[in-house]
This record gives structure tokens, C-alpha cells and sequence, in this order.
């Protein structure tokens, strides 16, 4: 009997649904944990794990980063006591410190705060206590706060929704289980937080010479494009993001550490910005369109010519960061720019910076401190408002990009500089998803919002206390 | 860009191809005694024969195609068929439902030649366009050795095999090929096995004057 049009095509959502439905179940089985330092002390910073393994590859040094993250978004309930939210959070988040390290081998929790929660929980105290931004309120010539609602940038679809979730909770461990207990430990049955989404992903696993974790899982989920993606490959599309060189190193991405914020009255000295965003990605469009010198030239930048084949690893120290001089000659010569390449213009230190703790900053040092991870979320694993946030149950390939940087406005100017809008105001125009744009012809933003991310002795309802 | 028209259900046809015409027998392990029992079908015969005299070189015919192709030259689904002065061939079969999908295959040789051909990469941006050689076939990922042929596979392609995977492989100082698109809901493992069957399937064709 012939298979019917419309047979195949039920069967293949059949096997979709499936998959995604209990395509994590599968990721303990697919991932052993690898060994870790012992974490010696618990740092003020929230987003500072302690313990992360830095290991050699293609003679670039990496830090190996959890294998297991999930981010809980929330909003809190209206009528809610923020006192005894306060106090009941700071419990809940306390119990998880007795019981584990701060280390990939233990779990990292960091929470992160809302401009909704600050605008309409705690408004007063937020006018005054907020950070200020420095940079941003000197160029703008009028107060602008380290912390500022999500944009859509120039190559964001126009449907990007921009979120108003109160808080944020990233969990993070190479044991999944431990980020299991942590996110039933923080919203079991505390009545103040209601959750609005969870989102789950995975990282890396693929060093030791095995299939990495996102290829693993992919090919499981059954996801287009899959099969193409390297084995070892760290995430979907195939190069190692975590070297060392690239990632913010120590209290860089602090408010306090570059001067970029003011924080009135230190409440939030040793925290820092966040932001999350989900984004979609192309596989088959990456690998099938772009061969590895092309996909080299869009992740990195056009000139790059000194790379091995298949490399996955590729050295990004501040002796190779771009200038927007050199970005805008590639652009001119080449019609592209590199992901990293553009991005850079403002997201390594211009000149040797010597933080308040004495801690040294090289020129060149890179500022934000990513934690993004790869996802078959489609685009969350679960959601409050699932219409809005467009949810479907088939399993698809993307990233739940998340990053550290001292403000929004950093971040921001890090965003665009991706987009070709460099940090000195030149603007280099590409048609919309064009390739010469670095990542974007392959990339489709869903969801973004920025957060602020108190010290650890302020991490639960900052500024309640105050209120 | 993704090619024109490749849509949800391009490649259906493939799909329903291998299962409704029933042509596992010739799959991996099929005996070599079999296998040298493969002819070029007669309704396809008589236009890989005039390729193959008109080049002055051996073409490989398929025997076996995804549904609805039937490997005819000149038949209702080629809609490519190209010689080129320097002898190199393109043989192309399209399936093209407009709102639904589509499959396509293509069946190249590069007569005396072995080394992978040059392609254009054009990059216009601002009205202002830029030229780049680059290999035709990049990103070799596996080999393969079916029914004699020794086979690379690559996933980056140009020209009219973009965003399809190409088997290549050399005979008798030729380079020869054959690609297929991938498109959703088409995976790649399932081009992959349309190209398996279709390389166990192929027959040479040998000029004949």
C-alpha cells in the first residue's frame, strides 16, 4: 500500500511530539560528570561559580561549564508580604547552600531581578538604590539606570517579545538531579512566586573525546540538521564558546569593577546585569550553506585564514581582538563581519583597568561572563502563557543565550555591535538576514529581558527590607 | 539563502517513494552477483547512451530514484540537462509542488578531470558585489564504498547542489556525483538514504561510438 501524503506527515508529528515531550529524560543517560575542583569559598557575586575545570584545547585554554542549566522565570503573586517573601526565599536559597558547593559538581543558583519587580513591588527604594549607569547617562545627557528594559535590535524579527517576568532563576550542576532539587527546593509550594516559564538546556561534555552532550541530544530529538553538527562540538554550531580568553575573567562584569555604574548607596556592590534571551537556530542552514572556512569567517571574522580544518576551538586572546577599524575594513573588503570580530569592538577593555579589589584587567581582557547553553525548548520547556510565547511540543535547536555584563547598556552595545552598529557610531548596513552579518542569517530571536542580579546577601527581594 | 521553494513538505515524494515502491531488495548487503545483474531500465537507456556518446565518456545511470522520478532524460521530471563545452554534464530531476514542497536530485560528471571543480561565491551587499572562488563540494564528512564506488560525501555545496549532500567519487580519471536536497520534512538522514540507494543502483553507461 502507498503511504499516503497525509500518513507520513502524522507519523512524523507523531515521532515529534514524542520526542519532545521526554527528549530530557534522556540527558542523564547521555552525560557522565567530569571531575572538578573542590570549591574553597562562597563569593559575594551570585553569578560566580567557583570550581570551573580549565582544560587545553587545540593549545586554547577552556572552562569547561556545567553540563545541566535550567532558568525558572516567575512573577510575584499581587498581595504577596514581600517581608516574609523575602525571608522564606533567602531560607529556601540558604537550605540549597548547606547542601551544595557552588561548583559545577554542586549547583550554582543565581537570581536575578526584574525592572517589573523594582517598578511596581518596590518602586521607592528602587528610585533611589538602583544603579545608574554612568556611560550611558553621560552620553544620553539624562539619568540612565544600569538596568533597562529589553529592546529588539535591528536584526530581531519584529515579533521578538520582550518579557516582564518579576525574577529569574538560573540552576546550573553537571548533575541534572541537582538542578531538579533546586528548582523544587525554590517553588515547591511557596505561594508568592508564580512561575511563568522553565527552560532547560545543556552544554558541552564533548572534550574528553566523546559526543558531546548538544550533539547527543539532538540526534535523539531528531532535530534538522542534527547529524551535521561535529561530535565533539561544545554546542550546535560546532565551536567552543567558553575559552578562556573570550569569558570575563574574576569581578570584571561586576557593577562596581570598570566604573561603568554608580550604585548610589552600594546595596548592589559584587552584583551584576543579566540577559536572557532564547534564540532559535538553523542547523541545517548552518552546516549545508556554510562550509567550515565560511562558517569560520561568520563566527570569527573573514580574515581568519591560519585555522585548522574542523577546528572546533579557536583562539580568541586580546593579540586577536578586532578593532572597529579592522571590523569596517573586512566589511568593505569582504561585504561581511565576523560574529566575534564585530561583537568585540565592545566587549574587550580598550585600556589596562585596575578594579577596586586591585584585581589588573589587561587591555584586550573580554568584560561579559556568558552562561548561554543550547536547548531543544521549543522555545521553553514550559510556559504560563503559552499562546504568547508561541510554545509548540516538537523538539527544536536553539540557545538560551544568557550573559553577565556590568549593565544593560553593555550588553546592549554588545548586541549591536553584532548587528554592525560598532561602539564609535559607524553603521555597517547589511540587508536583513544577510550572511555577511555574522551569525543572523541563521538565527531568530523569540524572547528577550534584562535583569539585575543583587549580591548574594541581597538576592532575595532586594529592597524589600527598604520598602 | 535557503533555496527557493524548499518548503515543509519538499522531498514527500521521496519519502513515499521508498516506501511504496518497494525497492528494499537492493539495500546494504545486497549480493554482488545482484548487483552485477543491474541494467540502465530501457525507458531510460536510450538518453543516458546519447550523453555518454556525446561526451565521449561513461555516465552513470540510476536504476533506482525517489518516487516520482523514473530517471528519464528528457522525461517528464528532468528539467536540467546540461552539457558544457568542456564536456562536464548536469543531469537534474525536480519535483515541484508549489505550497507543498519539493525533491530534487542531481547527476553531474566532469569527464578527464578529477580535482573538484571551482564555484563563484557572489556577495552583494549595498549595491556593491564580491567575487570568491571556492571549491563546488566542501566539508567532506564520511566515505562510503557501494557497488564498487568509493564515495565522499559533502554537506557544504554550490550552484544547483546548494544545500543538498553530494556523494562524489573518481572513475577511470573522471570525477562524478550525485546530490540530493535536503528540505523539511525530508531529514538528512533521509537524503542520506536516498543517495545510498540511488549510488547501489547506479549502472555505467559506456559510450557507444
Amino acid at each position: 500500500m502507498r503511504l499516503t501524503r497525509r500518513r507520513l506527515l502524522a507519523g512524523a508529528a507523531a515521532g515529534a511530539v514524542g520526542a519532545g515531550a521526554g527528549i530530557y529524560e534522556l540527558v542523564d543517560h547521555l552525560a557522565s560528570s567530569p571531575a572538578r575542583p573542590v570549591a574553597v569559598r562562597r563569593p559575594r557575586e551570585q553569578h560566580l561559580l567557583e570550581g570551573v575545570e580549565t582544560i587545553t584545547d587545540d593549545g586554547v585554554e577552556v572552562l569547561v561549564p556545567p553540563l545541566h542549566h535550567r532558568v525558572v522565570t516567575a512573577k510575584v503573586r499581587p498581595g504577596t508580604d514581600l517581608r516574609s517573601a523575602q525571608a522564606e526565599l533567602e531560607r529556601r536559597l540558604a537550605g540549597l547552600d548547606r547542601r551544595f558547593e557552588p561548583t559545577p559538581a554542586g549547583l550554582g543558583v543565581t537570581v536575578a531581578w526584574g525592572l517589573p519587580y523594582f517598578r511596581h513591588l518596590v518602586p521607592a527604594a528602587a528610585r533611589t538604590h538602583l544603579p545608574v549607569d554612568l556611560r550611558a547617562t553621560r552620553e544620553r545627557h539624562r539619568p540612565v539606570s544600569a538596568l533597562l528594559d529589553a529592546v529588539r535590535f535591528p536584526s530581531d524579527p519584529h515579533d521578538t517579545v520582550l518579557e516582564d517576568n518579576d525574577l529569574a532563576v538560573l540552576l546550573r550542576s553537571d548533575d541534572a538531579g541537582h538542578v531538579d532539587e533546586g528548582a523544587k527546593a525554590l517553588f515547591d509550594g511557596f505561594d508568592a512566586l508564580g512561575q511563568t516559564s522553565v527552560r532547560r538546556g545543556f552544554v558541552g561534555g564533548g572534550f574528553s573525546g566523546r559526543q558531546s552532550l548538544p550533539k547527543q541530544m539532538a540526534v535523539a530529538a531528531g532535530v534538522a540538521g542534527a547529524e551535521l553538527i561535529p561530535d565533539g562540538s561544545q554546542l550546535f554550531l560546532g565551536f567552543t564558546s567558553t575559552q578562556r580568553a573570550a569569558m570575563g575573567h574574576g569581578r570584571i562584569a561586576n557593577l562596581e569593577t570598570l566604573g561603568y555604574a554608580r550604585d548610589p548607596h552600594g546595596y548592589f556592590r559584587g552584583g551584576t546585569t543579566m540577559h536572557l534571551s532564547h534564540v532559535r537556530e538553523d542547523l541545517e542552514g548552518w552546516y549545508l550553506n556554510f562550509d567550515f572556512s565560511q562558517r569560520v569567517s561568520t563566527a570569527f571574522r573573514p580574515d581568519l585564514h591560519s585555522v585548522r580544518p574542523n577546528a572546533q576551538t579557536v583562539a580568541q586572546a586580546p593579540r586577536d581582538v578586532s578593532s572597529e577599524r579592522q571590523v569596517e575594513r573586512t566589511y568593505h573588503r569582504f561585504g561581511a563581519i565576523g560574529h566575534s570580530a564585530a561583537i568585540q569592538t565592545s566587549s574587550r577593555l580598550k585600556q589596562r583597568h585596575v578594579g577596586p579589589d586591585g584585581t589588573v584587567y589587561e587591555a584586550g581582557a573580554a568584560i561579559p561572563l556568558r552562561a548561554d547553553f543550547n536547548t531543544l525548548d521549543n522555545p521553553f520547556a514550559w510556559s504560563s502563557q503559552p499562546t504568547r510565547d508561541g510554545m509548540s511540543r516538537s523538539p527544536a535547536a536553539g540557545v538560551h543565550f544568557l550573559v553577565f555584563n556590568p549593565t544593560s547598556d553593555d550588553f546592549h552595545r554588545n548586541r549591536l555591535a553584532m548587528d554592525g552598529v560598532l561602539p564609535d557610531g559607524t553603521k555597517l548596513r547589511f540587508p536583513p538576514g544577510s550572511r555577511g552579518q555574522g551569525f543572523n542569517s541563521v538565527l531568530k530571536t523569540t524572547h528577550r529581558q534584562n535583569f539585575i542580579v543583587p549580591p548574594r546577601e541581597h538576592r532575595s527581594f532586594p529592597l524589600a527590607e527598604l520598602a | 539563502m535557503r533555496k527557493i521553494g524548499v518548503v515543509s513538505l519538499a522531498a514527500l515524494a521521496a519519502a513515499v517513494a521508498l516506501v511504496a515502491s518497494g525497492c528494499g531488495a537492493d539495500r546494504a548487503g545486497q549480493p554482488a552477483a545482484k548487483a552485477a545483474e543491474k541494467r540502465c531500465p530501457a525507458h531510460a537507456l536510450a538518453g543516458w547512451q546519447r550523453l555518454a556518446n556525446r561526451i565521449h565518456a561513461p555516465v552513470y545511470c540510476p536504476t533506482w530514484m525517489p518516487d516520482p522520478f523514473d530517471g528519464v532524460i528528457g522525461g517528464q521530471w528532468n528539467t536540467i540537462n546540461s552539457v558544457s563545452p568542456d564536456r562536464s554534464y548536469l543531469i537534474g530531476f525536480i519535483w515541484l509542488e508549489a505550497g507543498s514542497g519539493e525533491l530534487h536530485v542531481n547527476l553531474r560528471g566532469y569527464p578527464a578531470r578529477t580535482r573538484i571543480p571551482t564555484c563563484v561565491d557572489v556577495n552583494t551587499v549595498n549595491g556593491i558585489t564580491r567575487r570568491t572562488n571556492i571549491p563546488c563540494f566542501s566539508d567532506p564528512t564520511s566515505h562510503l564504498h557501494v557497488a564498487g564506488i568509493d564515495a565522499t560525501v559533502y554537506t557544504a555545496n554550490q550552484d544547483a547542489d546548494r544545500w543538498h549532500v553530494l556523494y562524489a567519487w573518481r572513475h577511470g580519471g573522471s570525477l562524478y556525483t550525485l546530490s540530493q536536497h535536503v528540505a523539511v520534512p525530508l531529514t538528512y538522514q533521509k537524503v542520506v538514504a536516498d543517495l545510498d540507494h540511488m549510488l547501489r543502483s547506479l549502472v555505467l553507461v559506456r559510450p557507444s561510438s
